[in-house]
This record gives C-alpha cells, structure tokens and sequence, in this order.
C-alpha cells in the first residue's frame, strides 16, 4: 500500500516536471527572442529591403527576406496542399481498401517525414545543377512543396479518419457516390482539422532554412518573377548571426521576431476564418 | 398477404468468415411496417445493410444470396447501387444530421440528385420538414447548424432527409432507441401515417414497439431466421419457442411477480408439488416466480403447469445450475 502510494506521487512530481520543463523552454525561447530582438526591431526593418553591405552594418531591413519567405512558404504550402489532399484522400479506406500501395505510401510520407531537410536542399541541388538550373523562387517552392508533403499529408489522412462512419453511410444511404461524400460531407465536417493540418506544414516550410539554402539562393532583391532567385527570413536570420557585427547579430533577434509575428498572425487568422465553417461541424 | 416488395432469398452473410446471417428468405411486403425482432447480435442490422448494400462498407464481409427489389438483384454486382440506395431512406439508431444547416440537410439528397433551383428546393425542404412536423419549429432557423436542433427533432430531420430523395422503402435501425419518450411516439406516429406511401422496415429491440407498428413480423436468432409472418399471429400464437420466449422474455420487465419460492435442492415432483401449493395461496392472475435447479424440473413444471391451464411466462437460465420459471395463475 505505502510503495504504491510513493510510486504515485513520484510519478506526479515526474509529470509536473516534464510539464514545467515544456511550459518553461518555450517562455525561454520566445522571451529571448523578444527581449534580444525588440530592442532593434524597427520600421526601417519591415519597409526596406537590404542595402548593399547590409550584412556589415550599412542600412537597409530585410523586407526581400520577408516577402520571399511569404512567397516560398505561401507557394511551396499551396502546391503541398493540392498534392496532400489527393494521397490524403485517396489512402481513405473507400479509396485504397488498405491496399498494399497505401502502406507503401504512408511508409514513404514517414521516411520523407523524417529526412533532415538538408538532404533535401542537397538533393533539390543536385537536380537543378543537372538541369543548368540557377537557384530560383521556383526552385525552393517545389522543395518546400516536398518537405512539407508528408506532415499535412499525414496530419490530413488522421483527421478524414475521425470523420464518424455514420456520416458518409447517411450520405451513401441518400445515393450520393464516393466523390460526392467526400467533397461535400468529409471534407466539411474534417475542414477545421485539414486547417490545422495545412498549418503545421506552413510552419516548417517558413522556418526551414537548409532546404531552401541552395535551391533559392539568396538576394536583395525582391524576387519579380518565379525564376529569380530570392530571400528568405530563416537565411536572413543565419547570416545575421554569422557575421562578426554585434549590431547585425542584434537584428537577427528582431528578424526571429517577424518570422514569430507572421506565423502567429496566419495562425490566428486562419483559426478566425475556420470558426464560419465549424460551427455545423457534428460533435 | 399483401404485394412483395423486397424479396429476400437465401441470403447469407459472413464478417471475415463468421456467419452473420444463415440462409434467410423471406418476403417484405409492401406498403406495410416489417418489424424484424430479436436478441442483440442475431444479425438484425446486417440484414437490413444487406438490402441497401450499405453493408459493403463493413471490412471482410462476403455475403451471397438475392435481394430483389422491384425484380432487380441488388446483389449483382452488375445493379447501379447508387439508384437502388436512392429508393431506400435510412433512419438509423443515433441521429445524425449531416454537417450543415437544417436547409441543407434536406438539400442535399435533392442536389446530388440534380434539382438545382432554388425554388425547388425551397419548395422540398419546407414540404418534407412539414411531413415530420418540425416545420413550424424550425422555419425561422433553416440556416442554423442542425446539430443545434435536439435530439429528438435531429431524429425527425433525419427522417425527413431520407424522404426528400423520394424513396420507395424506409430502413429504421432502431430509430428510436436513443430518443426521449415523446420524440419516440412522434418518430413511432410518423411511421405509421408514413405506410401508407411507403415501405416501411424497422428494427427494434423493443417488442411492443413492434407490437404498436408493426404489420409483419421477423423474428431474427444466432443469425437465423427462426419465424416470420403477419404481426397477429407471431405475437398472438408463435409457433417457434424461442420466438415465444422472446417476446415473454422482453414482457417479464413489466410483470409483477407477487411470490417467489426457491424450491432448490428438491427433486421433481416434489417441486412441482411446492409450486402447485404456491399458486393455490395465490388469487387468479397473479404470477408466481420459481428457482429451480433440478434439469427435468427445467421442463416438466412448465409443461405440467400448462396442463393445469396456468400461464407459463418464462423459463430463463440465471446461472449454471438454477432457472427462474414465471407462472401466471390460470384465471
Ligand atoms: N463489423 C463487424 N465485424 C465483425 N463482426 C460483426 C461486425 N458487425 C457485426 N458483427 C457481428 O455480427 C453479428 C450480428 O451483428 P448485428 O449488428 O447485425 O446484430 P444486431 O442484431 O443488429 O445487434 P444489436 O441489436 O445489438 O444492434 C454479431 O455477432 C456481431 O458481433
Ligand atoms: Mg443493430
């Protein structure tokens, strides 16, 4: 009685502790960032875009850094989600029928899903050197369309299967085909989760840097077409913190801050726009 | 008896590989409430999923035999499921309105059918829900989710849903089991105004939920088919003994047992003789319960009782070695 009783509250005091452990690591971060960053994050910063010798201290902010980031991660998301939502569909039970293709495929999206985002970089590279091809906007949206694949694609496939069976044998039973079903019963009653699902790979993809070091380049400029090279915030923030330059160093806390800033901001309002939807969700 | 509607024909069914549904012909006929009855797990749900083929969803189920529905196999792989499904609305244990508003609920069938003007819907939706009776309820509120409504209206919208793609048959799962009394006797009188134009299937664990509906009777078993035919005469004089011990089974929750005697430990005849001088301390009408733990006892008291012109109501096994026998005084 009295072990079970010690096991029980050692366990506790383990619990509490994981959790402070969680709670206090991401006050820390975001404290850091904040406390380092805010202090140098200026208009000149979101309204500029980098003067020659921005990386030495000349004037200048990294607005190509910020849209390039946007336009990569807004690019690479949208061409994930047309792909995501077709295996994520298609690796339903209706689809597939458990077939041996599926679990190859959600086998691939697990490995992809691990693969460190360099290998991704080195490989996107590899293809674009072979193709005489320079680093390009284009070129870092397909990458990222890559590496964010498998996490909505797997974030999507959980959430369409806590759609309740009774919903689509009701919109079987009224004569509605499989397509139909899922278009206009699966997907509204997974939309808040699909949602989330597109949100998490929106993260990565903006906060990737290795991936798109060699595959977009660096520049500037603001990209004008798909084919120039471009910016991006986690590469704006690398090379901050690379140079010798305190000053430099300092902006890149405030860099880490707008790249927080936009990911809170597409988070939130995304979540603003889904209540319209959820609100019919069954329960 | 009146047309057939659905005939079913030797229809078997197995989920990966056990028998759900052994040999079972029988005929539906039409314009009529068919009850199907029996314990829970007999197969009465595979049997109706069978006759929209919504049973194809279920993993490693194979299945054989004929479904006929007005001559047409729905069985055969060759029949177009999706208009044989349009015939049959769905009524189902738990209500479940589909993530829309109410309007849509009962658009939806209608728009993948191809009426697309508004004004027709409009015109479907307000016809359909006042059908069930939940215009009047909801008419200022069409475009609220329908999750909203309670549970018992959810149960009439469903039912209306069903009826906007203009079936020829309804399929009930036990549509009532998860209502309140009252959204159960509005769900029970709408079925009844509704066999007039339709075909009316229902499950049901309640007997005289049967009783009250149903004009045709299956009574379903271990996934057999052990009897069928006209309401009357199953529930007046069953010809099966497990279909009598069903429904005096399902009977015993509401009847008052006014002496109980143990007659354990004592052979036959002596308990006979115990339960004979029970009842005679009783006034005609009441009912004797007796624990029983002799085999032979198991069934010669029923039978000897029976001879006596009492009423046997149920003999039940509560454990390994008693049985419970219900006796009402012959009166
Ligand atoms: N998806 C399934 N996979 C395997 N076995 C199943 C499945 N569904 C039902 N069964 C089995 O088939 C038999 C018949 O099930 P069914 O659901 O038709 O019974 P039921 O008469 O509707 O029971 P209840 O009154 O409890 O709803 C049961 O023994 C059940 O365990
Ligand atoms: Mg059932």
């Amino acid at each position: 009685m009295e072990l079970r009783r010690v096991e029980e509250s050692v366990f506790r005091v383990l619990m509490i502790l994981s959790l402070l452990i969680v709670v206090g690591s991401l006050l820390a971060v975001i404290g850091t960032i904040l406390w380092k960053g805010l202090p140098v994050l200026s208009i000149d910063m979101i309204t500029k875009t980098a003067e020659g010798g921005y990386f030495l201290g000349k004037g200048g902010g990294i607005l190509n850094a910020i849209v390039g980031s946007l336009y990569l991660a807004a690019g690479g998301t949208v061409l994930a989600f047309f792909l995501s939502i077709g295996i994520a569909f298609y690796l339903q039970k209706e689809y597939s029928g458990g077939t041996k293709l599926s679990n190859l495929t959600r086998l691939s999206l697990d490995i992809l899903w691990g693969t460190p985002s360099i290998v991704y970089g080195a490989f996107g590279f590899t293809v674009m050197m072979y193709f005489h091809m320079r680093a390009s906007l284009l070129g870092g949206i397909i990458i990222l369309a890559f590496l964010e694949l498998p996490i909505m694609t797997r974030a999507m496939e959980e959430v369409l299967k806590t759609v309740p069976r009774e919903l689509k044998e009701v919109s079987y039973s009224l004569g509605a085909t499989r397509l139909e079903t899922t278009l206009r019963v699966v997907s509204k009653q997974a939309l808040p989760g699909l949602m989330t699902g597109v949100l998490i790979a929106f993260g990565r993809g903006i906060g990737d840097a290795a991936s798109i070091l060699f595959t977009a380049g660096y520049t500037d400029r603001i990209p004008t077409s798909l084919f120039d090279a471009t910016a991006s915030l986690p590469l704006a923030i690398f090379f901050q913190l690379g140079t010798p330059s305190p000053q430099v160093q300092q902006k890149a806390y405030a860099s880490a801050v707008i790249l927080l800033v936009i990911v809170l901001a597409i988070s939130i309002t995304t979540r603003f726009l889904s209540r319209k939807y959820t609100k019919y969700i069954i329960k | 008896m009146s047309e057939t509607h659905i005939q079913i024909d030797n229809v078997n069914a197995y989920y990966s590989g056990h028998p759900a549904l052994k040999n079972i012909s029988v005929k539906i006929p039409k314009k009529q409430i068919t009850a199907i009855i029996g314990p829970s797990g007999c197969g009465k749900s595979t049997l109706l999923k069978c006759m929209n083929r919504l049973i194809d969803l279920t993993d490693g189920i194979t299945y054989s035999g004929k479904i006929l529905i007005d001559n047409e196999d729905i069985f055969d792989r060759k029949t177009d499921i999706i208009n044989i499904r349009k015939k049959m609305g769905l009524l189902a244990q738990k209500p479940t309105p589909l993530p829309m508003s109410i309007y849509e609920n009962i658009a939806y069938g209608p728009r993948i059918h191809g009426i697309k003007k508004k004004a027709d819907l409009d015109t479907i939706v307000e016809k359909y829900l006042t059908l069930v009776g939940l215009w009047e309820e909801v008419k200022d509120r069409l475009n609220s989710p329908a999750s909203q409504l309670s549970v018992g209206q959810q149960q009439r919208l469903c039912l209306a849903r069903g009826l906007a793609v203009e079936p020829e048959i309804i399929l009930c799962d036990e549509p009532t089991s998860a209502l309140d009394p009252i959204s159960s006797q509005h769900i029970e009188q709408q079925l009844l105004k509704l066999k007039n134009e339709y075909t009316i299937v229902i499950v049901t664990h309640n007997i005289h939920q049967a009783m009250r509906l149903a004009d045709y009777v299956i009574h379903l078993y271990l996934g057999e088919m052990v009897e069928h035919g006209p309401a009357d005469e199953v529930f007046e004089n069953p010809k099966d003994e497990r279909t009598r011990a069903y429904i005096n089974g399902t009977f015993l929750a509401d009847v008052k047992i006014d002496k109980v005697i143990d007659t354990k430990g004592n052979q036959c005849p002596y308990n006979f003789v115990y339960a004979k001088q029970a009842l005679h301390s009783l006034e005609k009408g009441q009912t004797l319960k007796m624990i029983v733990d002799d085999p032979t006892a198991v069934t010669e008291v029923p039978r000897g009782m029976e001879a006596d012109g009492h009423v046997v109501l149920s003999v039940k096994q509560k454990n390994i070695t008693d049985w419970e026998i219900v006796i009402k005084k012959k009166g």
